[in-house]
């Protein structure tokens, strides 16, 4: 049986079309594709990602609703999609993220952190008897080696560098408007303003700090880096990643 | 007899002005039976990393397979060399998987690491057996001589050496301190890494 | 009760031990104990000297608790547990060759050490074992073959030296001395070795090594050996051996002394440091005059 949603072959997860295609995985993106909106830009200081946040009833507690999570101290992540199957990859990546920290003494880079996700997600993709995440993810972190970068991961397992990118319902219009917007010298400032803006397009409802969640990535200055890695009397590494308080994002939307 | 004396060996590691040193006996031994005057307990882990086996001759071997191992697959996943301290951390924690069964070696590190201006800048280390680290700003020893070693390098150490006076000081260090060890001895060498190269010597000793 | 104590105290070991601190006490009176000075002549009179005994029930195994090796290899009572000692009868004599090295556990607590006691120009002992118990004993016996001397007018023998030192430690046996010791010299039988340890066995021959590098020296001896060897090349391998059990065994070495007992008795014929040997010829490089496995000789190809 052939037809339009892929038949026969739509149902098993681990058997290719004829066309050559895991029809799940473009149904996981489906899902993904009628998510809220999330975007991330990587500026000359720092990243910012942004996502919206909307609830179906104006009864619901949004206070306790995190879209952008924090994984260590130097990266976090927004997705579009599935809202529970971003919980169960946060705690995986947190996991992950301590694991690391136990063998080498630091946090892992963003490009690792983000490669050990991709793998998760992959291995969703090739398992019998699970679906694939119904997610996109934007990895936001800064490291020693590479400093400040911005990944996207898919369902499929497979993961991009973007110096910009928009995830979710209006990811299209997103992208081009960043397209237009994003120049190489864009400042964490600007960026921060041309998130809100890139929201803004696509926005149904009022953009308040209640429905807009912001995180960025701040780039150690020499000094603060030659100080070292650990933070004040603590003794815990000083993060560069940080979510912004909902009065900040007011803030920014005010201005 | 301690199953850490069984084959003898002693490493030592120093500070100095914008180098370090590691150094070694080249005794492998059978208790009181002298074997190879050529047994290298000290491995180059990169470019400028050095680390020394004092320990168990077998588990020199094994444990230098196992982190080379895990070496090579975090330069590959990372696609960068590993860090003295990121690596003094690997070495910890790889030990203490063992915490009940443990490799019968004591660590020896040195190496100059990156600072976030771009500079270099020596770094030493040392652990237990089982991983407990030692990170200091002066020296670190280990082995069957280790005793003696602290001795010497208490009284010969001082700060801000310029690589040859280094490498005098913990060659004198070495071969003073494991004359009196009757396990450590039949030679040694030593590896003093600066910012651009890593100058290694062999000790002529006693052979007694 | 203990048959050492019942042999050697007048009473029970308390009632000596409080009768030796009441001597003490008193000094112008003199304990048992000091043969060695004028006031042992009370001692040698009565045949042998006494010593204080661990005011316990059991002094033996008491004394086993805190000198023994094998209950504990880092008590550091006897020290003198790593060595390499031989003697050899020769044409020319005896050849006496010892290491210098003191080792307690791992540590070289010295590269100086005696180890040949000089008991009077006549006789060698060597010193394998308790290094206390051995000189202490040696000396002991240095007396009394003077004192043979002085009742005989003639020498002791050899022989008769070597029995008297092996009756006296077979007298301790169990009491934890730890000798092994090659008595040497010349008597009117010539040139003369007699091995005596302190588990009372005594053995005359030619050729003897004792301690840990013996196996090592053995090896050297036995293969240099001659009955005819010249003065000099007996000196020689007795040289050699001593080299090769110090570059071997860890805890012999440092330095060489050598003896040559002839029929005018013994001398010094002088201490080698076997770091100094090593470098002049013979060390593994000098022998192997650049040839070894490092760097191969060239294969020749046949046809």
């Amino acid at each position: 049986m052939a037809s339009a949603d892929g038949g026969a072959y739509s149902y098993s997860l681990t058997v290719f079309s004829p066309s050559g295609k895991l029809v799940q995985i473009e149904h996981a993106l489906a899902a993904v594709a009628q998510g809220t909106t999330s975007l991330g830009i990587k500026a000359t200081n720092g990243i910012v990602i942004a996502t919206e946040k909307k609830t179906s009833s104006i009864l619901i507690d949004d206070s306790v609703i995190e879209k952008v999570a924090t994984i260590c101290p130097n990266i976090g992540i927004v997705y579009s999609g599935m809202g529970p199957d971003f919980r169960i990859l946060v705690t995986k990546a947190r996991k992950s993220a301590q694991a690391y920290w136990k063998i080498y003494g630091e946090y892992p880079p963003t490009r690792v952190l983000t490669q050990e996700i991709a793998t998760v997600m992959q291995q969703a993709t090739q398992s019998g008897g699970v679906r694939p995440y119904g997610v996109s993810l934007l990895v936001a972190g800064w490291d020693n080696h590479r400093g400040p970068s911005l990944y996207q991961v898919d369902p499929s397992g497979s993961f991009w560098a973007w110096k910009a990118s928009a995830i979710g319902k209006n990811m299209i219009n997103a992208k081009t408007f960043l397209e237009k917007r994003y120049n190489d010298d864009i400042s964490l400032e600007d960026a921060i303003h041309t998130a809100l803006l890139t929201l803004k397009e696509g926005f149904e409802g009022q953009m308040t700090e209640k429905t807009i969640e912001i995180g960025i990535v701040t780039v150690p200055t020499p000094a603060e880096l030659e100080e070292g890695k650990i933070g004040g009397e603590t003794g815990r590494p000083r993060p560069t990643f940080r979510k912004l308080s909902e009065e900040e994002v007011r803030d920014y939307l005010a201005l | 007899m301690s199953i850490m004396d069984h084959n003898g060996g002693s490493v030592i590691a120093m500070v100095g002005k914008d180098c370090v040193a590691i150094a070694s006996d080249l005794r492998l031994g059978n208790q009181a039976l002298g074997i190879s005057s050529n047994f290298q307990r000290i491995f180059p882990v990169t470019d400028r990393i050095y680390l020394g086996l004092p320990g168990l001759a077998t588990d020199v071997a094994t444990l230098h397979e196992r982190l080379r191992f895990r070496l090579n697959m975090y330069t590959i996943k990372e696609e960068r060399e590993i860090e003295p301290e990121t690596f003094a951390h690997l070495v910890s924690s790889t030990l203490y998987e063992h915490r009940f069964g443990p490799y019968f070696i004591e660590p020896v590190m040195a190496g100059m690491s990156k600072t976030p201006s771009g500079g270099l800048k020596p770094f030493i280390a040392a652990t237990d057996l089982i991983g407990c680290l030692n990170f200091a700003k002066d020296f670190v020893v280990a082995g069957t001589a280790s005793s003696k070693l602290y001795g010497v390098a208490e009284g010969l150490w001082e700060p801000d050496l310029e690589p040859e006076d280094l490498f005098e000081t913990i060659s004198q260090t070495l071969m003073n301190a494991v004359d009196r060890d009757a396990f450590s001895g039949w030679g040694g060498i030593v590896h003093v890494i600066t910012k651009d190269k890593v100058i290694t010597r062999t000790l002529k000793a006693r052979m007694d | 009760m203990n048959s050492f104590v019942e042999r050697y105290s007048t009473t029970s070991a308390t009632g000596q031990l409080r009768r030796a601190q009441r001597l003490a006490d008193e000094e112008d009176e003199f304990s048992d104990a000091a043969w060695g000075s004028s006031a042992g002549f009370g001692n040698i009179v009565k045949g042998s000297p006494s010593f204080m005994v661990p005011n316990t029930p059991d002094p033996t195994s008491f004394l086993r608790l805190h000198t023994d090796d094998h209950a504990d290899p880092s008590c550091r009572i006897k020290i003198q547990h790593g060595t390499t000692t031989l003697a050899f009868r020769f044409q020319g004599g005896v050849i006496v060759a010892v290491d210098s090295r003191a080792t307690a556990g791992s540590y070289i607590a010295s590269g100086t050490v005696k180890k040949v006691i000089e008991i009077n120009p006549y006789l060698l002992g060597t010193m394998a074992g308790g290094a206390a118990d051995c000189q202490y004993w040696e000396t002991y016996l240095g007396m009394h073959c003077r004192l043979h001397e002085l009742r005989n007018r003639e020498r002791i023998s050899v022989s008769a030296a070597s029995k008297y030192l092996s009756n006296l430690v077979y007298s301790y046996k169990g009491m934890g001395l730890s000798m092994g010791t090659m008595v040497c010299g010349w008597d009117k039988t010539g040139p003369a070795v007699f091995y005596v340890d302190s588990d009372g066995t005594r053995l005359k021959g030619d050729i003897f090594s004792v301690g840990s590098g013996s196996t090592f020296a053995y090896g050297v001896l036995d293969q240099g050996y001659r009955w005819d060897l010249t003065d000099e090349e007996a000196q020689e391998l007795g040289r050699r051996s001593i080299y090769a059990a110090g570059h071997r065994d860890a805890y012999s070495g440092n330095t060489c002394n050598l003896y040559h007992v002839k029929e005018d008795g013994w001398k010094f014929i002088g201490n080698y440091d076997l770091a100094q040997l090593h470098n002049q010829g013979y060390g593994y490089e000098h022998r192997v005059e650049g040839r070894s496995s490092a760097n191969p000789p060239e294969v020749v190809a046949t046809a």
